[in-house]
């Protein structure tokens, strides 16, 4: 069965805005990732992700060299177009990124300013599977004591993210996904702390 | 519902937007973010932010409820509901506890709102700072500048000259300690249920082309000096005239036959609910 581009990705957006609205509550996609019937050298829940926030108006960029076919796709599906980490609007890192070339990305993306803190990047990040017990705890708007969170990223990751949303209202704001279809999203308000060095 | 409309009225590329901007305003709370508000079928200034919020976010599954100054059937409400209606088909409801949107013009309802739950709100002037600044280049650097001093000193000429903080309604909050925001017009009295609110609080500005949002469980605190608490209205010795609540926001009105003050809820789906319990417990006690 096909995606339904209105209702299967409104559906998708009204579970991701749930998940950044709540930052740490782990939406699944599932019902709608089942649909996508074709081969994609990302997870589906990427891909819908994509599909749900890009047009002909915002960019994207994909980290890795070797994903030509993956960015001709979503830029044949969405009309949005690659540019390159600095400029980019959406940005997308897949499981096969290297945590370097991630680091870099994260030095290099768009935070925004103080006069426009809207102009800045959001993140598609795809982690092995995600879930409520974890080595962060997060804490900030949304959430109601503490939460806490596993992902695949490292430490070192999440100390690069803080240093780009340390001068709030500066930052970037990220969806994480894994295979199995599920979201978490770590908007730039969420402190994000590592309980113990791994 | 209409089968040659499009779902939700508008096109997909409109939706992104609005969805993307939504994205933004919930990362970056109490920020207004800046989207290209579309030319709706109602006049600018009748809603239409609230509206293109609701259009944008509504799925098939949604229960939906409008409201306008706390009355389900006033004009303003009703026509929103039915646009959203002819080209949704959602299911419409009175009652606040079965919405799963709830589009709102100048009040939050009376019953408490849960996390499944996300309120719409119309505003007419978003910003906060333009009775002290009317260039809109210079309110964003005063945002971006966390420079708040206009707003103070509004409040504090009102204390000058009426004793008191002299808002009628949208009484401007400090959002997760960083934004100053015009929670819309809505009365003191609603402004403590954006602190720390279950539900997602969504405010849209069609004329003035901005979105902002308060997130769930976010510090939304009222501006007030320390020797000049805030206050919400009081009602204190009156109750409404139909069903008897107090502890609600009332509506002051004339009794046309005798001439007299009485008062009454504002928010008609809550007072209708309670007059329905009273009903209820009458029917049970007197008929069993």
């Amino acid at each position: 069965m096909a995606i339904d581009q209105v209702h299967d990705l409104q559906q998708v957006y009204r579970k991701i805005l749930h998940s950044m609205s709540r930052p740490g509550t782990i939406s699944s996609l599932a019902d709608n990732t089942r649909k996508v019937d074709f081969d994609l050298s990302c997870f589906h829940a990427t891909f819908l992700s994509a599909m749900t926030f890009l047009d002909a108006e915002v960019t994207f960029h994909i980290l890795s060299t070797d994903q030509q076919n993956l960015i001709d796709k979503i830029s044949a599906y969405t009309s949005s177009k690659f540019a390159p980490i600095n400029e980019a609007d959406f940005i997308i890192i897949l499981r096969e990124d290297t945590e370097e070339s991630i680091q870099h990305a994260f030095s290099q993306c768009k935070n925004g300013t103080l006069i426009d803190p809207q102009q800045s990047s959001i993140w598609i990040m795809e982690s092995s599977p995600l879930s409520n017990v974890g080595e962060l705890t997060l804490t900030g708007p949304g959430i109601q004591n503490t939460a806490e969170l596993h992902t695949s990223l490292t430490s070192s990751l999440w100390q690069a993210r803080n240093v780009r949303t340390k001068e709030y209202p500066l930052g970037i704001d990220l969806i994480i996904t894994d295979e199995s279809g599920q979201v978490v999203c770590i908007p730039r308000t969420t402190s994000v702390e590592m309980k113990e060095v791994r | 519902m209409k089968p040659n409309t499009h779902f939700a009225f508008f096109d997909e590329g409109s939706k992104k937007e609005i969805r993307r901007a939504i994205m933004k305003a919930v990362a970056i709370p109490g920020y207004q973010v800046p989207f290209a508000s579309r030319e709706m079928p109602i006049a600018r200034g009748w809603g239409t932010g609230g509206l293109q919020i609701t259009l944008s976010i509504i799925g098939k599954s949604d229960v939906l409820k409008v409201i306008d100054q706390g009355a389900d059937e006033s004009v303003n409400a009703v026509s929103i509901k039915k646009l959203v209606y002819e080209t949704t088909g959602v299911e419409l409801t009175e009652q606040t506890d079965k919405a799963s949107i709830i589009q709102s013009r100048h009040r939050i309802p009376e019953v408490a709102l849960t996390e499944d739950q996300i309120i719409v709100l119309q505003v007419p002037m978003p910003e906060p700072l333009r009775p002290v600044e009317a260039s809109e280049l210079k309110t964003k650097s005063m945002h971006a500048e966390d420079d708040y001093s206009g707003v103070w000193l509004m409040l504090f000429e009102q204390i000058m000259k009426y004793g008191k903080t002299a808002t009628g309604a949208d009484h401007p909050v400090y959002v997760n300690d960083r934004y100053v925001m015009a929670p819309s017009p809505i009365p003191r009295f609603d402004n403590p249920k954006m602190h720390e609110s279950e539900a997602l609080i969504l405010l849209g500005a069609g004329r003035e082309k901005k979105i902002y949002a308060v997130p769930p469980y976010t510090n939304v605190e009222s501006l007030a000096f320390e020797d000049y608490p805030f206050a919400v209205e009081t009602f204190e010795g009156k109750d409404c005239h139909l069903c008897g609540s107090t502890d609600v926001f009332l509506d002051e009105l004339i009794d046309p036959q005798t001439g007299e003050t009485i008062y009454q809820c504002n928010d008609t789906s809550f007072c209708i609910d309670q007059l329905n319990k009273k009903e209820e417990v009458e029917v049970q006690t007197s008929y069993a």
